[in-house]
C-alpha cells in the first residue's frame, strides 16, 4: 500500500493545491526520523523538494503521460476505497474482494509499465518495444488481468 | 552465430537470407532429433515390459484422467469421491493439482476431433516422454537467452533429453506431476529470462500464463514462487533495478497471483500463506523502488537520494514486521511442514512422521548426483562460474538458481528434478565455450553441434574444422590468452577427443541407467531365469484383478496407504486410506489397526466398515518392499496419534533389535500385521524350517493364529495377502471363543494335511 | 474408459440375461395357448449327453398326423424358465438329413409361468395317416448345479441335473425313452421310478456303464411330467461366458484381418467352502488333481494367425503361450488366478491374420469381395463352454457397400452401422450379429460376409492422410510467413 500513497502525494494537488502543502509535511516528518539527522532543515527541504518535484513534473510531462497518471491515481482510490471496505466490513466473499482488489493493483502495475515503456527516458532500455508495440502489449496484459478476475469473482 | 558470419571458407548456405534459414533448419532438426532421442530413451519400460501406468500417485492420477474423460470437465471439476478415505471421502475436484489431468483429457479430445481415438490409457503413458521433447526444446531456448553461442543451447536440449535426473520421473508410464511440470518450468523460466531481458508485457503475461499452468499441475510451483522474487530483489540489491525488471517482474506477480488463484487446490494461498509472502514483499518493494527512481529522474539531488534510500529501508523492515505480526496471529498460514523439512532435515523425522516414512523425501545420498547427472556434475560448476565471469541479469538468475536447486536437491532426493535442468544449462555452456575455444575458427560451431547432440561417433566434422582453424591462426590468437599449446593439433584432438569419450560414456550412462533404474513399472516385477530369459512376477496385479472381479462393488479395502491408489486404479474398490496422505489420523487408525492385537484392531476395522484387509509380504521372494519392513513407520505414526497404545519401543528386541523370528517381541508376534503376514506361512516348508527369505530370520515352528480374519486370498508369490474380516459371530461369542471352540476339528484337519505330505515325500 | 466400457458392457450382459427371453418372442401367443393335438408321437428316443457343462438333447421321434387335413406346425413345449437357456435348436427329418433343418422358433405364450413352445414348421404339410421321423437336437445351458454348493478346495465336486423322465411333448407319445450318456461311473444319487410306470416292468433306470436309461414308457398324456434327477461326479469347471463380444477388422491396405475376443467369464462350480488357500494350491499343483477351478484356456486359432495377445482391464496378462508352427497356432492362456466356482474373469484376446486367407474377391465383378471367418473362436475345452450371448461385429473397410451375409448359427439380430475410428472421414462399415445361448460346438460354423468395395473407396485413406499432411504444411507455412510483430509494423509506416 505503501508506495502508492507516495505516488499520489504530487498527484493530488491538481484540484486541492493546499492539500499538497499539509500533506508533504507528513511525509516529511516521517524522512528525518528515518535518517536519524532530523532538523528544521530538513522539512524545509522537503516541502522545497515536494514542490520542486510538482513543478518539473507539471513542465515536464506529456499529456498522454498525465492521463496515464491520472488513470493510476484512479486506481490507487478504488483500491484503497476496497481495502478500507474489507478492513471495516470484513472480508466475507474473499474471492470477490481479492478479485476487485488484484483487479485494481493489476491495472496498476501494467499502467506503470505501460508508462514507463512510454517515457523517451527508457528508450534505452527498452529498444525493441515501440510504442505500439507497448500499448498491444498492454492491452494483452488487461485482458489476461480481467479474465481472470472475472473468473474468480464467480 | 557471429563467428559463422564472419567465416570466409563457408559455403553459401551459410551466409545470408539463405545462410540463416539453413542453420535454422539444421537446427530444427537437429532439435527435433534431440526430442525423438528424448522420447525414445523413455520407451524402455514399455518395450520391456508393456503400456503401463508405473508405481503409485500414477494411478490416481490415471483413475482422475479416466473420470474426467468420462464425465467431462465439470463434473470433475466437483468430484467428490467417495470410493476413497472411507468413511470420510476426498474433494478430489478441490484437492489435486487438474493440470496433469486436463492436459491429457485436452489431446485426447484433440485426437478423436481428428479421428485417431487413441486409448487414454496410452495418452497416458506417453505424456511424459512426449512432455520431455518440449523439455528440451524449452531447454534450448533458456539456454539460448544465456550465451550468444548457438551450441550451448543445442547442448543443453541434449543434455536435458537423455540425463538420468530427469528420466527418473518421465519414463513411460510415470504418469506423474512432474511429467509435464518440468517443462512448464524450464519454459517458465525462459519466458522470465525473456520478459527482464525485453521488459515486454507480453513476454511476461505468456510467463504468467505458464506460471498458472504449473501452478496448476505441481506443487513444486512454490519454487518458482520464490525464485524470481529472489532474482528480482537481488537485482536490486545489486543496483539493477531498471524499468525492464519492474514491468516484467510487477506484470508477472499480478497476472501469476491471480492465475494461480484460479486453482481450487490453491485458493487464496498465494495471500494467506507464508511461503508465497516473499513474492508479495518484493512486489510491494518494487513500486517503492519504482517511485523512488521516478522521483530521482525528476529531481537529481544527491542527498535527497540517501534520504529516499532510508525511507526504502524502512518501509521494508515494517512491512517484514508487519507478516511476522500477521503470521503470528494466524491471518497468514505459517510455513508448511515440508517446508520445514526443506531447512532442518530432522525436522519431519521427530514432527511429522508420515512425511519423513516417503523414501523420496530422504536426503539425497552422495553418489545419487553421480548417478543422476554423471559428468554433468563437474562441468556444471564450471558453468556457473562462467555466468560469473559475463554477470548479466540473466546470469544472475541462473546463479541464484543453481545455487536454491543445488541446496534443495542435497535436502531431499525428489528436489534432484528441479537441480537437473539448471545443470544441464549450466554444463552446456561450460562445454560449449570449451568446444568453441578448442575448434573454433570460421565455421566451428556448426561443426560443433551435430557432434554435440547427435553425439556421435562423427567425428567427421570435429577434424575438419581443425584443418580449417589451422588455416587461419592468426584469428585465433587474437581472441584468447595466448596460450602458444591451444592451437596446436595436439591440444585440440585431444580435447576434442577427450569431450567427444566423456560424451559419448554420458550418452552410455544414461542410457544404462534408464534401462536398469528407471523404467521399473513396480507393478509388476521382472526377474531373471537361469537360462537368462526375462520371468514376469506379476503378483500385484493378479490380486488387484481378483478384487476387482470377485469382491462386490462397495467392499472396503484397507492396507497401508502406499497400496492406495493402485487399488483405487487398478481393483476399483473403495480404500481407507491413500497416497494422498492428507489425514494423518486416519492414517493412524490405520496403522495402530495394522499393529495392536486381533481383540483392539477387530472393533476398529468393523467401525471402518473394513470388508477385506490387503498386504504385501515378501518373506516367501525376498521382495524387500514388504510391509514388515514398513511396519515401523505405520507403529510410529499410529504413535503420534496414540502414544498410549501403541509404542515402538515394544516391537523391538531387549537388545533394540528389529526381529520376526522366535525371538521377537510378544507385541510383535500378536500384531494384526505380523499373524498377517506369516499366517500360514510356515505350513509351505517341512516343520520348523520357514524360512523368511526378506530378512533371513528362520520363523517359529508355531504359525500364528487368527481368529478375526480368514485368509481370502494369496497371490502365486505370496506377495500380496488378502484378508476377509469376519462378520460377528452368530452365537454371540467372540472370535477367539470360537476358534477355541472349533479348535478339535482344526485338529483332525491338520493331522490328514500332514499324512498327505508324507505320501508324497515316499 | 476400459473401465466404463467394462461397466457398461456388464450392464448390457446383465439385461441380456433377461432379455433372452423378451428377444426370441417373436410368435406371441395367447397365455391359455394349447396345441391342437392332430400329431401323434409314435415313437420316440431322447438322448441326453451329460458330458460336457451344458446339456446337449436329441430327440428322435416318430410322428403321424391323427387329424384330418394336412398339418405342417408341430410345437415342442419346454417348462417356464427353461426356455431362455435353450439353445441351437435344430429339427430334420432323419431320414432325409441333406435336405437341411426346418424351420423353428419360439413361439411364447405371453406370461412368464406358463409352458412355452418352441414351433418347428415343416417344408411339406405332414398329409393325415403319413409319418415323419424328426430329429430334434438343441442345448440347454446353465442347466447343471453342483450339490453340494460349497465344497472345499480339492475336493471333488458332484453336480445335480433335474428333468422329466417322461420327454416333454405337446402330443401324446405312445412309445419312449430315455437316455443319460454321463461322463463319469461315479453317480451317486440317481431317483428311481417305481417299476409298475416300465412298460417292460424292469428296474428303472437301467444302468450300463456310463449310460443310464429311463423307461420305456407307453402312452403318455401330452404335458406329463416325471421329474427325476441324476447327481454325478463332474469335477470340471462350469465355464459359462456371460457375453462374448468379437471383432473382425478387415483391412485391405493392411493385407490384415484383426480379430478380437472379448470375454466375461463365470465359473458357476460350486464355490469353495472356506476361502481360497494358496498352501493347498500349491501343494496340489504336483499331482495336477482335476479340479473345479478354470486353470487354463486353449484358443485352437487358423494356422498362420500372428501378434496374439491377451489383456484384461489392468493390462497385460503375461501367463500367455502362443504355439505356432505348419500345423497349428494354439494359443493357451492362463487366467491371473485360478478361477473357482462364482469367481468372474473377464478379458480380451486378439490376434491377427493374412487377408489373403479369409478374403476372396469374387469372379463376377471387380469390387465385390467374400469374407469368411468363423462366427466365433473361443476357447476350446474338453468340458465345453458355454455362452449366453455373442455379439460379432465385421468391420468392414471404410466405403464398404452391399453388405450381405451367411451363417448357419441362429440369430436374433442383426445391424448394419458405421464404425469410427483411426483415420477415417466417414466411418467403417459395420455388421452386428448377435446370437444366444451358443456353446463351444459351434466353434467351426462359419460366417460369410459378401460386400461390395468399390475402387474410389480404397483410395480413401490415402488421400485424406495426404490432405492432412498438406493441411499441416500449409497452415505452418502462412504462419511461419505471418509478421506478427507490431513494431515492425510501425518501421515500415
Amino acid at each position: 500500500m505503501a508506495p502508492k500513497n507516495r505516488q499520489s502525494t504530487p498527484q493530488q494537488p491538481p484540484k486541492l493545491p493546499t492539500t499538497t502543502a499539509s500533506q508533504t509535511p507528513s511525509k516529511s516528518q516521517s524522512k528525518p526520523s528515518t535518517s536519524s539527522s532530523s532538523s528544521v532543515r530538513n522539512t524545509q527541504d522537503a516541502r522545497q523538494i515536494a514542490i520542486g518535484v510538482w513543478n518539473n513534473y507539471i513542465d515536464a510531462t506529456p499529456q498522454r503521460v498525465k492521463l496515464l497518471d491520472a488513470f493510476m491515481v484512479f486506481l490507487m482510490a478504488v483500491g484503497l476505497l476496497q481495502f478500507v471496505y474489507c478492513v471495516i466490513a470484513g472480508n466475507y466473499p474473499f474471492n470477490a474482494f481479492l478479485s476487485g482488489f488484484s483487479a485494481t493493483v493489476g491495472q496498476f502495475v501494467l499502467t506503470a509499465s505501460l508508462r514507463m515503456q512510454t517515457n523517451a527516458e527508457n528508450k534505452a532500455e527498452f529498444e525493441r518495444i515501440s510504442h505500439e508495440r507497448a500499448f498491444a502489449d498492454y492491452v494483452f496484459g488487461s485482458m489476461i488481468l480481467h479474465f481472470f478476475c472475472v473468473n474468480f469473482i464467480n | 552465430m557471429a563467428a559463422i558470419s564472419q567465416g570466409t571458407g563457408s559455403k553459401f548456405f551459410f551466409e545470408g537470407e539463405s545462410g540463416r534459414n539453413t542453420r535454422g533448419l539444421l537446427r530444427l532438426i537437429i532439435l527435433v532429433t534431440i526430442a525423438a532421442a528424448a522420447v525414445a530413451s523413455r520407451l524402455f519400460s514399455v518395450i520391456r515390459f508393456e503400456s503401463i501406468i508405473h508405481e503409485f500417485d500414477p494411478w490416481f492420477n490415471f483413475r482422475a484422467t479416466k473420470y474426467l474423460v468420462n464425465n467431462g470437465f465439470y463434473n470433475f471439476w466437483d468430484w467428490f469421491d467417495d470410493r476413497t478415505w472411507h468413511p470420510l471421502g476426498r474433494v478430489t475436484g478441490g484437492t489435486l493439482y487438474p493440470g496433469l489431468m486436463v492436459t491429457s483429457g485436452i489431446i485426447y479430445h484433440v485426437l478423436r476431433l481428428l479421428s485417431m481415438p487413441i486409448d487414454i490409457r496410452n495418452i497416458c503413458v506417453l505424456l511424459a516422454p512426449a512432455f520431455s521433447g518440449l523439455t528440451a526444446f524449452a531447454t534450448y531456448l533458456l539456454t539460448s537467452e544465456m550465451t550468444t553461442s548457438p551450441s550451448a543451447g543445442l547442448l543443453a536440449a541434449a543434455f536435458m533429453g537423455i540425463t538420468p535426473g530427469y528420466i527418473s520421473r518421465s519414463v513411460a508410464g510415470s504418469y506423474d506431476n512432474e511429467a509435464i511440470a518440468i517443462f512448464l518450468l524450464v519454459f517458465t523460466f525462459y519466458l522470465w529470462i525473456k520478459a527482464v531481458k525485453e521488459g515486454s508485457i507480453m513476454w511476461a503475461g505468456f510467463c504468467a500464463l505458464f506460471y498458472g499452468y504449473m501452478v496448476s499441475a505441481w506443487g513444486g510451483y512454490v519454487f518458482i514462487t520464490n525464485l524470481l522474487p529472489l532474482h528480482a530483489f537481488v537485482l536490486i540489491c545489486m543496483g539493477r533495478f531498471s524499468p525492464r525488471l519492474y514491468v516484467s517482474y510487477t506484470t508477472w506477480y499480478a497476472l501469476g497471483t491471480l492465475a494461480s488463484m484460479q486453482v481450487p487446490f490453491v485458493g487464496f494461498l498465494p495471500v494467506r500463506s507464508s511461503d508465497h509472502m516473499a513474492a508479495l514483499g518484493v512486489f510491494g518493494l518494487l513500486q517503492l523502488v519504482g517511485f523512488t527512481e521516478w522521483v530521482r529522474t525528476q529531481l537529481p539531488s544527491k542527498q535527497f537520494q540517501t534520504l529516499l534510500r532510508g525511507l526504502v529501508l524502512v518501509v521494508f523492515a515494517a512491512a517484514f514486521g508487519f507478516l511476522v505480526l500477521l503470521t503470528v496471529s494466524g491471518t497468514i498460514a505459517p510455513w508448511s511442514g515440508r517446508f520445514y523439512s526443506l531447512w532442518d532435515t530432522a525436522y519431519a523425522k521427530v514432527h511429522i512422521p508420515i512425511i519423513a516414512s516417503v523414501s523420496e523425501h530422504q536426503p539425497t545420498a552422495w553418489p545419487a548426483f553421480f548417478f543422476d547427472l554423471n559428468m554433468l556434475i563437474w562441468l556444471f560448476p564450471a558453468g556457473v562460474y562462467m555466468c560469473f565471469r559475463t554477470l548479466k541479469d540473466e546470469h544472475v538468475f541462473i546463479v541464484i538458481y543453481s545455487v536454491l536447486a543445488s541446496y534443495f536437491a542435497g535436502v531431499m532426493v525428489r528436489l534432484m528434478l528441479t537441480l537437473t535442468p539448471i545443470v544441464c544449462v549450466a554444463a552446456a555452456m561450460a562445454l560449449s565455450n570449451i568446444l568453441d575455444i578448442f575448434l573454433v575458427a570460421e565455421q566451428p560451431v556448426e561443426g560443433a553441434q551435430p557432434q554435440a547432440n547427435g553425439n556421435p561417433r562423427a567425428n567427421g566434422p570435429t577434424t575438419a574444422t581443425e584443418k580449417l582453424a589451422s588455416a587461419i591462426p592468426d584469428t585465433l590468437r587474437s581472441t584468447k590468452t595466448p596460450v602458444v599449446g591451444i592451437y596446436s593439433y595436439l591440444s585440440k584432438s585431444a580435447m576434442t577427443g577427450a569431450f567427444t569419450a566423456y560424451l559419448l560414456l554420458f550418452v552410455l550412462h544414461c542410457t544404462w541407467v534408464t534401462s536398469n533404474a528407471y523404467s521399473s513399472p513396480s507393478v509388476v516385477l521382472a526377474s531373471r531365469l537361469p537360462d537368462g530369459s526375462q520371468h514376469i512376477i506379476d503378483d500385484y496385479r493378479e490380486a488387484y484383478y481378483w478384487l476387482r472381479q470377485n469382491t462386490h462393488q462397495t467392499a472396503k479395502v484397507m492396507s497401508w496407504w502406499d497400496y492406495g491408489y493402485q487399488i483405487g486404479g487398478m481393483a476399483d474398490r473403495p480404500t481407507l486410506v491413500d497416497n494422498n496422505t492428507w489425514n494423518n489420523t486416519h492414517i493412524a487408525t490405520v496403522g495402530k489397526a495394522m499393529s495392536s492385537r486381533e481383540e483392539v484392531s477387530y472393533p476398529i476395522m468393523r467401525q471402518h466398515e473394513v470388508d477385506y484387509v490387503l498386504i504385501v509380504f515378501g518373506g516367501l521372494l525376498g521382495y524387500s518392499g514388504d510391509d514388515i519392513n514398513k511396519f515401523l513407520w505405520m507403529v510410529r505414526i499410529a504413535e503420534g496419534i496414540w502414544p498410549d497404545e501403541v509404542k515402538e519401543r515394544d516391537f523391538f528386541t531387549a537388545r533394540g533389535e528389529y526381529r520376526v523370528d522366535e525371538e521377537a517381541t510378544p507385541t510383535m508376534k500378536n500384531s494384526l500385521m505380523y499373524k498377517m503376514s506369516y499366517y500360514n506361512y510356515n505350513a509351505l516348508f517341512p516343520a520348523g524350517q520357514a524360512q523368511d527369505r526378506v530378512r533371513g530370520a528362520k520363523l517359529p515352528a508355531q504359525g500364528p493364529e487368527l481368529s478375526t480374519l480368514e485368509e481370502a486370498f494369496t497371490s502365486e508369490n505370496w506377495i500380496i495377502r488378502i484378508y476377509k474380516v469376519k462378520d460377528l459371530d452368530n452365537l454371540g461369542r467372540s472370535h477367539q471363543e470360537a476358534g477355541a471352540f472349533e479348535k478339535g476339528n482344526k485338529r483332525k484337519k491338520s493331522g490328514k494335511r500332514r499324512g498327505a505330505r508324507v505320501l508324497r515325500v515316499d | 474408459m476400459r473401465l466404463i466400457q467394462w461397466a457398461s458392457l456388464g450392464l448390457i450382459s446383465l439385461v441380456a440375461a433377461d432379455s433372452n427371453l423378451t428377444l426370441e418372442s417373436r410368435n406371441i401367443l395367447p397365455s391359455t395357448f394349447k396345441p391342437p393335438q392332430h400329431f401323434q408321437n409314435v415313437n420316440l428316443v431322447r438322448n441326453i449327453n451329460l458330458e460336457k457343462n451344458y446339456v446337449r438333447e436329441t430327440v428322435n421321434v416318430v410322428i403321424e398326423n391323427v387329424g384330418k387335413e394336412a398339418q405342417s406346425e408341430y410345437f415342442l413345449p419346454f417348462e417356464p424358465g427353461t426356455i431362455a437357456r435353450i439353445g441351437g435348436l435344430e429339427a430334420r427329418d432323419k431320414k432325409d438329413p441333406e435336405k437341411g433343418g426346418f424351420v423353428a422358433e419360439v413361439a411364447v405364450t405371453d406370461e412368464q409361468s406358463s409352458t412355452q413352445f418352441y414351433k418347428i414348421t415343416l417344408p411339406t404339410p405332414l398329409q393325415p395317416k403319413g409319418q415323419l421321423t424328426l430329429s430334434i437336437s438343441y442345448w440347454t445351458l446353465a442347466s447343471l448345479n453342483p450339490l453340494p454348493a460349497q465344497i472345499g478346495q480339492t475336493d471333488k465336486q458332484y453336480v445335480l441335473y433335474t428333468f422329466s423322465a417322461y420327454a416333454p411333448s405337446a402330443y401324446l407319445t405312445q412309445k419312449q425313452k430315455t437316455k443319460l450318456k454321463l461322463p463319469t461311473t461315479d453317480v451317486p444319487d440317481a431317483v428311481t421310478l417305481p417299476k409298475s410306470l416300465n412298460t417292460e416292468g424292469k428296474e428303472d433306470p437301467q444302468k450300463q456303464g456310463t449310460s443310464f436309461t429311463y423307461g420305456p414308457y407307453s402312452e403318455i398324456e401330452a404335458g406329463a411330467l416325471q421329474e427325476v434327477s441324476v447327481r454325478y461326479e463332474f469335477t470340471k469347471p462350469l465355464t459359462h461366458s456371460k457375453l462374448l463380444e468379437r471383432d473382425v477388422e478387415v483391412s485391405h491396405w493392411g493385407g490384415n484381418v484383426a480379430f478380437e475376443e472379448r470375454h466375461w467369464l463365470t465359473n458357476r462350480a460350486a464355490s469353495l467352502k472356506n476361502h481360497f488357500s494358496r498352501v493347498a494350491y500349491q501343494q496340489s499343483a504336483y499331482y495336477n488333481p482335476p479340479m473345479a477351478a478354470l486353470k487354463e484356456l486353449r484358443f485352437p486359432l487358423a494356422i498362420g494367425s500372428e501378434d496374439p495377445y491377451f489383456i484384461d482391464d489392468i493390462g497385460n496378462v503375461s501367463t500367455s503361450r502362443f504355439r505356432t508352427n505348419m500345423r497349428e497356432a494354439n494359443l493357451e492362456l492362463k487366467p491371473r488366478y485360478p478361477v473357482f466356482g462364482g469367481w468372474n474373469y473377464s478379458f480380451r484376446v486378439g490376434w491377427n491374420g493374412d487377408l489373403s486367407g479369409y478374403v476372396r474377391r469374387l469372379k463376377t465383378g471387380s469390387d465385390g469381395f467374400v469374407l469368411k471367418v468363423p462366427f466365433l473362436d473361443g476357447p476350446k475345452q474338453v468340458e465345453g463352454i458355454e455362452y449366453e450371448r455373442v455379439v460379432t461385429r465385421v468391420i468392414l473397410p471404410e466405403g464398404a457397400i452391399n453388405v450381405h451375409f451367411e451363417t448357419t448359427i441362429p440369430l436374433i439380430s442383426n445391424t448394419t452401422s458405421l464404425h469410427r475410428t483411426f483415420m477415417d472421414t466417414l466411418g467403417r462399415t459395420t455388421l452386428e450379429l448377435t446370437a444366444i445361448n451358443v456353446v463351444d460346438e459351434l466353434r467351426d460354423r462359419e460366417l460369410v460376409v459378401m460386400y461390395d468395395y468399390p475402387f474410389s473407396a480404397r483410395f480413401r485413406k490415402p488421400l485424406t492422410i495426404f490432405g492432412g499432411i498438406l493441411l499441416v504444411f500449409v497452415v505452418s507455412w502462412v504462419v511461419g510467413n505471418l509478421d506478427v510483430s507490431i513494431g515492425s509494423k510501425v518501421k515500415a509506416a
